[in-house]
């Protein structure tokens, strides 16, 4: 078996959950030098085969080989001694253990080593974390950069990203392409997920498109344009509804006047009817922040925020409900969405104040199904656990949640996150519909491409301050990036 | 200072504690002494071992409240091997070795089968209370050799050679949970369990062996309990299961998993143990105790939790403040003009 | 039944058919259990335990825990007894027990929600303050610990052997309750948030839901349906006695765990619950039935009920109660 000495290698792997089979005779290869992008359409299987792969998960039939030896049976342990490591798709960290102690939780040698190693890669990957602070604190994206960091310090000869870039900005993900470029040259193998096409392009060599558990498509990157992935992923996508005028009227909904509070400071703006506001920004300028600020999850220390001209002291989740202001918090796992709970109950989940005393679940089901059907939510039906969908099919749900609610003014926080193309082109179609009809939208992003498409008007945020606003012809990847980093170097 | 103590959740308790002792001494003049100590260090000795045990099962969050009755179980092997003419340290012996199957079976039936903790052990409880009385017959076990009684009799500076076990074994305990890889692990195990799982760690080795342990310090506490009352009971050690579960809580444990110190545990125990010491100072008749008990565990309670939650109000201000000072009060941005008609319509 | 509970009644239908196995097994040992009488009256003894492990579903449900109902059974026992003995009207001191029960309930909800410190450690202590309560409070009309306050009219004492459609009237309140409950959990707003904020404190916060509310009425609900169980209870003995609750601690805490409740929220039903109390009820009495000494009985049914657990568990060749541990959801074996 020298073919399967080189790297790792899965065979005809087949992997049902509650017998619907997810996985249908996969086969695929790694080989070290390499670095291997996987693509596929939300709960096509790619999480699912990549926690077979690192001995999360049992395969039903087929067989895993890391140099050589059969994972047999799954045992994540057994994985990382052949020498390969899964960075998850949804960060696990310690909440009560440091930094530092959740990324070399595990790996031996000593102290003083294992800390210089860290911070060559920290230096190397352009982070600044602060190691003794409680992991617990940490933003998504940190955290999703510790999840990194653990994957890095492990020496593993194959590594597996999935999706690692959904919760950075572009420089993050500038540095960590950086990163795997060294690592790959000096030999490592790298399985890398994405639903960024661009990304795919910039840092790999070869392909393979993943279908509804079947293999549809691999082969060397360059021969294969990104139409023809597109077409081999999913049937069709949605015809992009131009957003060339702007539905905004003159009428404000939502005004911030010099306002401040945790991580931001002095920010004024003012958001009209059925205009859709961009906030821009890397990790740490304060826009999450700013936004839980004005739903009510955090105290604000200055300025005013007024809503519907009515201005409000201190608002609260209670009466932002009661006023039609809707958030869809950017951690989807921890603040978003009732894991445990169906997705019937998620859907209704910012309309329980709505609802009669007294309900019918036949109401809350049909509605959480007119959602499924309109966001293609993949799932068993309306009863399935939301723990149990695929990562973007969750982001979905979150989303339908928003949807539910039928928002006067809505604040979405990285609504695209982890999710596939033809999706990403439906939620798009519905923040135009929702602007067409009135709603006051604000789209808080990292990925500067989608601000650009989805924008009215982009505000630029760095440190916490504004550092500038983008109108109509103004608004472009490059003027935003402009914005965004030229502020810290000016700091 | 501050952030000091928003990081010693022992050290709030610790100032609580110095306070309300301050208070009862002014109220109880010679309560306030070395001898008051020692007293409660003596009689908080089983509550320590005992809670020392489930702290760790509590760490990897799970939960045990079969403690009472494998420490009865345990010392009831004691006692009766004692009875039988079985040399002391051969009955310790046994009866830590009760106390290690006990704990055995808590943790192969949850981490093993599958049984979550509660269930286990709300059955087990049933089981060893059971077993001890089917074993003694349900009569008490009077007369243990003066032997077993001199070890929790006063030997140094009033101190009993037990408690300088108790301390070693705390200190030790201390050591692995905070310098140890695989003290780590425990706490990782119960903070996160698919993370854990995912990253390797031997999730069900360590959760059977916090219950093993967690049955090993009942007994040790059983062997305490029989030195210190010099008979048994057939309810020897039921209840302990709710105040030791208390005190680990008290002292900063969460009982979601992953969370703790070792140190914040013995101030809690010694905290608790103080409040019985207290009513006595205080001469208040008997059947005061427990509304007077509750009633100043939940005033510090109170005063403790208002006191976190004022200091971590600071300490998050505090990690704000730096974006404040670097502002230079101007907003790169004005209002879009024609909104200044804003706030007329309701 | 709705589907999302499917999952959930595969154990409460395992419970039941425990339920019928055990009531069978201590027929067949002693054919006077199975008589209906016997079945419907022996539910007297142990029907306390249900009415407060019920509203402890909702608190536990809710993410919370109280340990204080215990007490709290005693102290409204108490209470009434010393409102009747100073002369108040029977009825108007049962309305004044179940308020304090009522109040009680306030209390260690307005206690766990201002000081954030975990509701075990904060009932713990109200179990101490309450008990001491009714110990001072029944000590200051001199009675003694033992015999408690007794001397009540006649049809207060008779309450407990009424019956209401057929039923005992403690097994008929029992009923009423689950039915009441059951409801409110499943039918109504305030029951989904209870489940919400016990599935997850953060994303209910998030979602503008009032948190400490639908917490706040947990305890307030646990409250007054132990100050019920504490005046069925002196009914059914005659007198008011400050450790009236002390025994449904264990076996109310081991009813909702059993029911398929999760210490860690978000999990539970009322039904399972109710068979819950039954079968541990049933459990006691039968073997007290079948000539078990009292010694023997509890480690017998300690082992029962674990070996019925693992049983089911190792049959289930998978971890089936993984459902009941929240951190094992992920587990994809
Ligand atoms: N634990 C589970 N139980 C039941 N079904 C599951 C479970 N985990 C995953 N699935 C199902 O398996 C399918 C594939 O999921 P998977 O997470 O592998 O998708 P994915 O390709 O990673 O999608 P995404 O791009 O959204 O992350 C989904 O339909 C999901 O519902
Ligand atoms: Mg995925």
């Amino acid at each position: 078996m020298t073919e399967e000495a080189a790297g790792v290698s899965v065979r005809d792997v087949w992997k049902g959950y509650a017998g619907v089979p997810v996985l249908k005779g996969v086969s695929l290869s790694l080989e070290r030098g390499q670095i291997h992008a996987l693509l596929g359409g939300n709960g096509a299987g790619k999480s699912t085969l990549m926690r077979v792969i690192a001995g999360l998960a049992h395969a039903d039939r087929g067989a895993v080989f890391i140099r050589g030896q059969e994972l047999r049976p799954a045992s994540a342990k057994k994985a990382h001694m052949l020498g390969l490591y899964l960075v998850p798709q949804e960060a696990h960290v310690f909440a009560s253990l440091t930094v530092y102690e959740n990324i070399v939780i595990g790996v031996p040698g000593s102290k003083a080593a294992l800390s210089a190693k860290l911070e060559g890669f920290m230096r190397e990957m352009g982070v600044c974390l602060d190691l003794e602070e409680i992991a617990g604190s940490l933003e998504i994206a940190d955290r999703q950069i510790v999840e990194i960091l653990r994957g890095l310090i492990r020496d593993a000869s194959y590594l597996i990203l999935d999706e690692p870039t959904s919760a950075l900005t572009p420089r993050e993900t500038g540095a960590l392409f950086a990163t795997m470029r060294r690592l790959v040259a000096g030999g490592m193998g790298i399985i890398f997920i994405s639903h960024k096409l661009r990304e795919v392009r910039e840092i790999c060599d070869v392909i393979t498109v993943l279908r509804d558990g079947v293999i549809v498509h691999s082969g060397m990157l360059s021969e294969i344009s990104d139409d023809g992935i597109v077409a081999a992923m999913i049937d069709a996508v949605a015809d992009k509804a131009r957003h060339e005028v702007s539905h905004a009227a003159d009428e404000v909904v939502l005004e911030l006047d010099r306002l401040g509070g945790e991580g931001f400071h002095g920010v004024s703006l003012a958001l009209r009817r059925g205009e859709i506001l961009g906030i821009a920004g890397v990790v740490g300028a304060g826009r999450t922040e700013l936004a839980e600020t004005i739903v009510g999850l955090r105290p604000i220390a200055s300025g005013t925020c007024r809503l519907d001209g009515r201005q409000i002291a201190q608002p609260s989740p209670k009466t932002c409900a009661d006023l039609g202001l809707v958030y869809l918090p950017e951690d989807r796992q921890s603040n978003g969405l009732f894991l445990e709970a169906p997705i019937s109950w998620n859907v209704s989940a910012a309309i329980m104040h709505r609802l009669p005393t007294f309900f019918a679940g036949a109401a809350e089901t049909k509605r959480a199904e007119t959602f499924i059907r309109e966001l293609g939510i993949k799932c068993r039906g309306a009863e399935q656990q939301v723990l149990r969908l695929s990562g973007g099919n969750q982001q979905k749900v979150l989303m339908a949640r928003c949807l539910a609610a039928k928002p006067q003014v809505l604040i979405l926080d990285e609504p695209t996150r982890g999710v596939d193309v033809a999706a990403r082109a439906d939620i798009y179609n519905i923040i135009f519909a929702l602007a067409a009809a009135g709603t006051a939208i604000i789209v808080i992003s990292s990925d500067f491409d989608e601000i650009e498409e989805l924008c009215d008007r982009v505000a630029v945020m760095a440190h916490g301050h504004l550092s500038g606003v983008l109108e109509g012809a103004d608004v472009s990847v490059k003027a935003i990036a402009q914005l965004a980093f030229s502020a810290e170097v000016s700091l | 200072m501050i952030r000091f103590f928003s990081k010693n959740r022992t050290a709030s308790l610790l100032v609580i504690s110095a306070v309300s002792f301050a208070l009862i001494g002014a109220f109880a003049p010679g309560f306030l002494s070395f001898a008051t100590v020692r007293t409660i260090l003596i009689n908080g000795m089983i509550m320590m071992t005992v809670s020392l045990g489930v702290m760790g099962v509590l760490l990897t969050r799970n939960i045990d409240v079969s403690v009472g009755s494998t420490l009865g179980l345990s010392a009831a092997v004691l006692g009766l091997l004692l009875q039988a003419e079985v040399a002391l340290p051969l009955a310790m012996a046994g009866a830590l070795a009760t106390g290690l199957l006990a704990g055995l079976l808590n943790g192969v039936l949850v981490a093993v089968i599958g049984v979550p903790a509660i269930i286990a052990t709300l059955g087990t409880l049933g089981l060893y209370r059971g077993l001890l009385l089917i074993l003694t017959g349900g009569v008490w076990i009077e007369n243990l050799p003066q032997s077993l009684k001199a070890l929790a009799s006063p030997r140094f500076a009033g101190f009993p050679i037990l408690i300088f076990v108790v301390a070693a074994i705390v200190l030790l305990a201390h050591l692995f949970l905070s310098h140890t890889r695989k003290g780590r692990f425990v706490y990782a195990v119960g903070d996160n369990r698919d993370a854990a799982r995912h990253i390797g760690l031997p999730v069900r080795h360590i959760e059977l062996s916090v219950f093993v342990f967690a049955g090993l310090m009942s007994a040790v506490g059983g062997i305490i309990f029989a030195a210190q009352i010099g008979f048994l009971p057939g309810q020897a050690g039921s209840g302990i299961e709710l105040r030791v579960i208390a005190a680990c809580v008290l002292g900063g444990i969460s009982l979601l998993g992953g969370s703790g110190t070792v140190a914040g545990l013995v101030v809690a125990v010694f905290f608790l143990t103080s409040i019985d010491s207290a009513l006595i100072y205080l001469r208040i008749p008997g059947y005061w105790n427990d509304l007077i008990a509750g009633a100043m565990l939940l005033l510090v309670l109170v005063v403790d939790g208002r006191l976190r939650l004022l200091i971590d109000k600071s300490v998050r201000a505090k990690r704000y403040a730096n974006h404040a000072s670097t502002d230079k009060g101007q907003s790169l941005i004005k209002a879009t003009p024609g909104l200044t008609t804003s706030g007329g319509n309701q | 039944m709705r589907p999302s509970l499917r999952f959930l009644l595969r154990w409460e239908s395992f419970l039941v058919l425990l339920l019928i196995a055990e009531i069978l097994i201590f027929g067949a040992i002693n054919p006077r259990f199975l008589r209906p009488s016997s079945l419907l009256y022996s539910t007297s003894d142990f029907v306390q335990i249900g009415i407060v492990a019920l509203p402890l579903t909702l608190v536990i449900i809710a993410g919370g825990i109280d340990v204080s109902f215990a007490s709290v059974v005693g102290l409204c026992a108490i209470v009434f007894g010393v409102s009747v003995h100073f002369g108040l009207n029977v009825p108007v001191a049962m309305l004044l027990a179940v308020l304090a029960g009522g109040l009680c309930g306030l209390f260690n909800a307005a206690v766990i929600l201002t000081s954030r410190i975990q509701p075990l450690v904060v009932t713990l202590g109200s179990l101490y303050l309450f008990s001491g309560l009714a110990v001072v409070l029944s000590g200051s009309i001199g009675a003694g610990g033992y015999e408690g306050i007794g001397g009540f009219p006649q049809f207060f004492t008779d309450i407990a052997n009424m019956h209401l459609l057929g039923l005992p009237m403690p097994l008929a309140i029992l009923l009423i309750e689950a039915i009441l409950l059951g409801c409110i959990l499943q039918f109504t707003r305030f029951g989904r948030m209870v489940y919400l904020v016990g599935l997850s404190e953060k994303a209910a916060l998030f979602n503008g839901m009032p948190l400490d509310r639908v917490r706040m009425w947990t305890y307030v609900l646990l409250g007054v349906f132990a100050a019920i169980a504490g005046l069925i209870l002196t009914s059914y003995f005659g007198s008011a006695r400050t450790d009236l609750g002390t025994q449904t601690l264990l076996s109310a805490v081991t009813a909702v765990a059993l029911g398929g409740a999760s210490v860690y929220g978000g999990k539970g039903t009322i039904f399972g619950t109710l068979i819950a109390t039954l079968l541990v009820g049933y459990l006691q009495q039968g073997l007290q039935m079948s000539g078990v000494s009292s010694q023997i009985s509890g480690a017998l049914s300690g082992a029962l009920l674990l070996i019925a657990v693992s049983g089911r568990q190792l049959a289930g060749g998978v971890s089936v109660l993984s459902f009941l541990r929240p951190t094992a959801l992920h587990a994809s074996k």
